[in-house]
């Protein structure tokens, strides 16, 4: 009770700072924003994102360490209290900029999710699980086991269009959206409503998320 | 002037008792603690300078949510933001720069004609330029490099950045040194700096 008393305290002089600065953000609206473009064409979990109350846009590569932190540590909390009580949408878009093998994983999730969005959904948790056994080498071998083992998908077929960059379309529309937004990996595009609240990077805590929502 | 290096025990012995007898002062401990707070501050700032502006500073979130926000954004309170070591190696660059702003401030307002001549004005210089080189230098690259969206050239590191933090540290215990033996003849509170 009283850390609460005393969060208020000093967040009440904090908000009293900001009104003397006249800080007011960058309150642009959702729609005139990068991360929010071609949202119809990404995978997403939770409400529509195009009616949702709030709207998280993850930019991730699968070959990104902190990426993975996001992964275990936050992106469950995430899915657990807001998107699945229905208080917000999450979607993910790829952007490859780690390791190598980071852009045929994303090929390979491009290809998956044209086929099965359950699959893409497994296969996005499992380079995150088994991140540190992934190379440049083995990448698309990997894909293909998993695939095989875990789904009813054609494995090799998405193997296949993920070394022939079939969907080089998709995949650049993820990387101009990543790049329209000055976005890093991991970094969380956060909109309420029709406006963009912020830009959170890094492996942030759940806490970081709902207060920016207010959820 | 030439800036010797720790070499020997009694070196380290040294750094340890001035570190020992400023921070006995409650006014330096407290001017080291605010500036271990304010250095801490600046590398948070540094990695989330666009958050905090919008959410924090700017925006229209309850006073609470802005203050929860920025207290979890510091390592130690971030449970995921960053590692273990990640924190512990922040959290001691910020100790040891808050450490070597309060001998540099004992050094000038107390202290300066200690020993006087080459010796005590190198300490103040290097001691400074350490506290500022190893509390800004790493932290203002990672800034420069988040603004160029090349923070992930971290990931291509060994330790993932950790290095620039390793290499504050060093400098940031060299200094203490450098300060403490600019010092050496001298008596803090009675006390002589190197008995």
């Amino acid at each position: 009770m009283r850390r609460r008393a005393l969060i208020a305290t000093v967040g009440a002089g904090i908000g009293g700072l900001a009104g003397c600065l006249g800080g007011g953000g960058d309150a642009s609206a959702r729609d005139d924003h990068p991360a929010a473009q071609d949202l119809d064409a990404q995978p997403s979990l939770g409400p529509d994102p195009a009616d949702a109350d709030n709207l998280l846009v993850a930019f991730e590569d699968p070959s990104c360490p902190t990426c993975g932190r996001f992964e275990t540590e936050t992106f469950p909390r995430i899915r657990e209290e807001m998107v699945e009580p229905g208080d917000a949408a999450f979607v993910f878009r790829g952007y490859p900029d780690t390791y190598d093998w980071g852009e045929p994983a994303i090929h390979a999730l491009e290809a998956t999710f044209d086929r099965d969005e359950a699959a893409f959904w497994s296969l996005k948790a499992h380079f995150y699980e088994t991140q540190s056994a992934f190379d440049a080498d083995n990448a698309l071998d990997r894909v293909g086991s998993f695939l095989d083992a875990e789904t009813d998908l054609d494995a090799d077929a998405v193997v296949v269009d993920a070394r022939d960059e079939a969907f080089a379309d998709a995949v650049r529309t993820d990387v101009d959206a990543a790049e329209g937004s000055d976005a890093s990996t991991p970094s969380v595009a956060l909109f309420a409503g029709d406006e963009f609240r912020s830009l959170v990077s890094g492996a942030q805590g759940y806490d970081v998320y709902a207060d920016a929502l207010n959820v | 002037m030439t800036p010797s290096l720790p070499s020997s025990g009694a070196d380290w012995r040294l750094v340890a008792r001035t570190v020992r007898l400023v921070l006995g002062k409650p006014a330096y401990a407290l001017v080291a603690a605010l500036a271990a707070v304010v250095g801490l501050t600046l590398f948070v700032y540094s990695l989330n300078a666009r958050l905090i502006n919008d959410l924090v500073l700017g925006g229209s979130l309850p006073p609470s949510n802005r203050l929860s926000i920025l207290l979890n954004l510091y390592p130690v309170v971030s449970p995921t933001a960053y590692t273990g070591a990640e924190s512990a190696v922040l959290v001691a660059v910020a100790a040891f720069t808050g450490v070597n702003v309060a001998l540099v401030a004992y050094h000038l307002l107390e202290n300066a004609t200690l020993r006087g001549g080459s010796g005590s004005a190198a300490g103040v210089v290097l001691g400074t330029l350490g506290a500022g080189c190893a509390a800004c230098g790493s932290t203002l690259l990672a800034g420069v490099l988040s603004l160029f969206g090349a923070t992930g050239l971290f990931a291509l590191l060994p330790l993932h950045g950790l290095e620039f933090a390793l290499l504050s540290l060093v400098v940031l215990v060299l200094s203490l040194y450098w300060l403490a033996d600019g010092m050496r003849g001298g008596r803090i509170r009675g006390c002589p700096v190197d008995p």
